[in-house]
């Protein structure tokens, strides 16, 4: 569980630049532990480093759609995220598991599962 | 096969005494400074209390996201990911050397068109990273946080970013990188192995970045702008410093003309020499940026008394004037020569690895504009100084023929020779 003002705290720190919407889906995870909300903040984060953003939110397109074939999503863009959904999240993305995700419905079920089986890490 | 000529065939400048080659022309007519008072840490007192800032831009956010920079430069996350603060001050004076040198797409990423930088890289980027690495046991790496920190970071970005693909290097030889980079870049395009070479400089304006300084105290602790940087002034206690970025495209005068690009000076010869006697101090007497003087007139071709102007070196530090006095000494007034001296540091603060590149591109503005820039701030000429021709404010004439040294840690000392071009 995230704590709320660490949250806020990262919010400041980390999310710079970023799309309202996105820290605020972040902070009412903090708050609530809401799956849809982790989702809109997880996807809004690989949103952000995409080189050519989709015009529409990627949690409106399909579970299906692809991340290197259809978002253009390449390995600096897959590490940034990592980096940044490891630290907002306190989770530990095993670099392996990571190599398997195909699509958004991968990467968002990946994220839940480190996220409800409490995956922490030291920092 | 004639040996080609040089020139300097563009100019880009974001410093604190202007973000474009028309502010920064005025600043150096009026001796308009750049450096203000600056709260490295807001409602803590430092010793050191002025810089000289970075107009029109916002670095201070560790994420490139939450950068913010003038109007009319277009950059999207895929170039900026990898940059330091300072990369950001680069790319806006690549942008401008490239528009003023009128590069095409085509001729920049032309094989015979390279890219020589400098900087110290960004040490508050890498101290934030290292950071992160310990204090989570090694996991949490930036992915780019190589590239955005250490030296050679504006290289990796700047090559990548526009296309080179002719010679691209990085120099580290500190205060004198960039002037060591266009003497370099000289060479490559009179041996004909490149036609154009674009030289950029860069520096963050941090505290990571000034203050390790203070600890050999070269830092000016006079808390008042408009005389803590005074080069060649009785009561000088230190350089002021300053971030910011310069680019200079020097070009094959026949493809410059061939391109219809402007055409600020021609580069006649450069001579470096080292002192060989302190790691950060200069030799007392100047003998290492003597030999680098006269190295860098024979290799142009060039008299003593043919100078009309020398962009010193000088940072307002009390050891290192003394020593450009004395070596400005051996080579002009024992020859009976004056020519005017000048450090524009006083004005902008000592922009570190790139003033080499921002000081050419002055001298470069100086010659086809109509002016030599004064020596602001000198109230007291220090006693070493006595003969030197050190004029108090901007002379409106050109110089036909200009020096401009560059002195760095381990003794370096590189020297340059620009003329106004004379087809």
């Amino acid at each position: 569980m995230i704590n709320v003002t660490v949250a806020q705290k990262r919010i400041q720190e980390s999310f710079v630049g970023f799309p309202e919407r996105v820290t605020e889906a972040y902070l009412a995870f903090a708050e609530h532990e809401d799956m849809n909300s982790l989702d809109i903040a997880v996807l809004g984060v690989l949103q952000f480093y995409l080189a050519k953003k989709p015009t529409e939110s990627l949690d409106s397109l399909p579970g299906t759609t692809r991340l290197v074939e259809d978002l253009g999503c390449d390995s600096l863009t897959m590490m940034d995220t990592v980096f940044m959904v490891e630290t907002l999240l306190e989770i530990k993305i095993i670099d392996t598991e990571l190599a398997r995700m195909a699509t958004l419905d991968d990467l968002r079920g990946y994220i839940r599962h480190r996220v409800k089986s409490g995956a922490t890490t030291a920092a | 096969m004639a040996v080609p000529r040089v020139v300097v065939s563009g100019l880009g400048f974001v410093t604190s005494i202007g973000n474009d080659q028309a502010a920064v022309t005025a600043s150096l007519r009026e001796l308009r400074s750049g450096i203000e008072r600056y709260d490295f840490i807001p409602g803590v007192d430092l010793p050191i209390k002025v810089v000289g800032t970075i107009k029109g831009f916002d670095t201070t956010a560790l994420q490139w996201a939450g950068w913010r920079w003038p109007e009319g430069y277009a950059f999207n996350r895929e170039v900026l990911r990898g940059m330091p603060p300072h990369g950001l001050y680069a790319l806006c004076a690549s942008e401008q050397v490239i528009a003023d040198g009128r590069l095409t797409a085509a001729e920049l990423t032309a094989e015979d068109t390279g890219l020589f930088c400098a900087s110290a890289g960004s040490p508050r980027l890498l101290r934030h990273f290292l950071n992160q690495i310990y204090e989570s046991r090694g996991d949490r790496i930036a992915p780019m946080g190589i590239v955005s920190a250490i030296a050679g970071t504006l290289n990796f970005n700047l090559a990548a970013h526009y296309g080179i693909r002719g010679a691209v290097a990085g120099f580290v030889s500190a205060c004198t990188s960039t002037t060591h980079a266009l003497g370099y870049a000289c060479d490559e395009i009179k041996l004909g192995r490149q036609r154009r070479v674009l030289i950029v400089g860069g520096e963050d304006l941090s505290m990571d970045s000034i203050f390790p300084f203070h600890g050999m105290r070269a830092l000016s602790r006079n808390p008042d702008p408009a005389r803590a940087s005074r080069p060649f002034d009785r009561d000088r206690d230190g350089f002021v410093g300053t971030g910011g970025a310069a680019a200079v495209l020097l070009e094959d005068a026949e493809s410059a003309r061939a391109r219809g690009a402007p055409i600020y000076a021609e580069l006649l010869g450069w001579g470096q020499a080292a002192d060989g006697f302190n790691v950060a101090n200069s030799d007392p007497n100047g003998r290492g940026l003597g030999t680098a003087m006269r190295r860098a007139l024979a290799a142009a071709g060039v008299k003593p008394a043919e100078i009309d102007y020398v962009n010193a070196h000088a940072t307002s530090t009390p050891a290192g004037d003394l020593s450009e006095a004395k070596a400005l000494h051996a080579l002009f007034t024992s020859a009976g020569v004056h020519p005017a001296v000048s450090s524009t540091k006083a004005l902008t603060g000592h922009g570190l690895s790139f003033s080499g590149v921002m000081e050419t591109a002055f001298c470069a503005l100086g010659i086809t504009q109509g002016f030599i820039p004064g020596a602001a701030n000198l109230e007291h000429p220090d006693a070493a100084c006595d003969g030197l021709n050190l004029p108090r404010t901007t002379l409106p004439t050109a110089p036909r023929t200009v020096l401009k040294n560059s002195s760095g840690f381990g003794g370096s000392n590189v020297c340059l020779v620009l003329r106004r071009w004379e087809p």
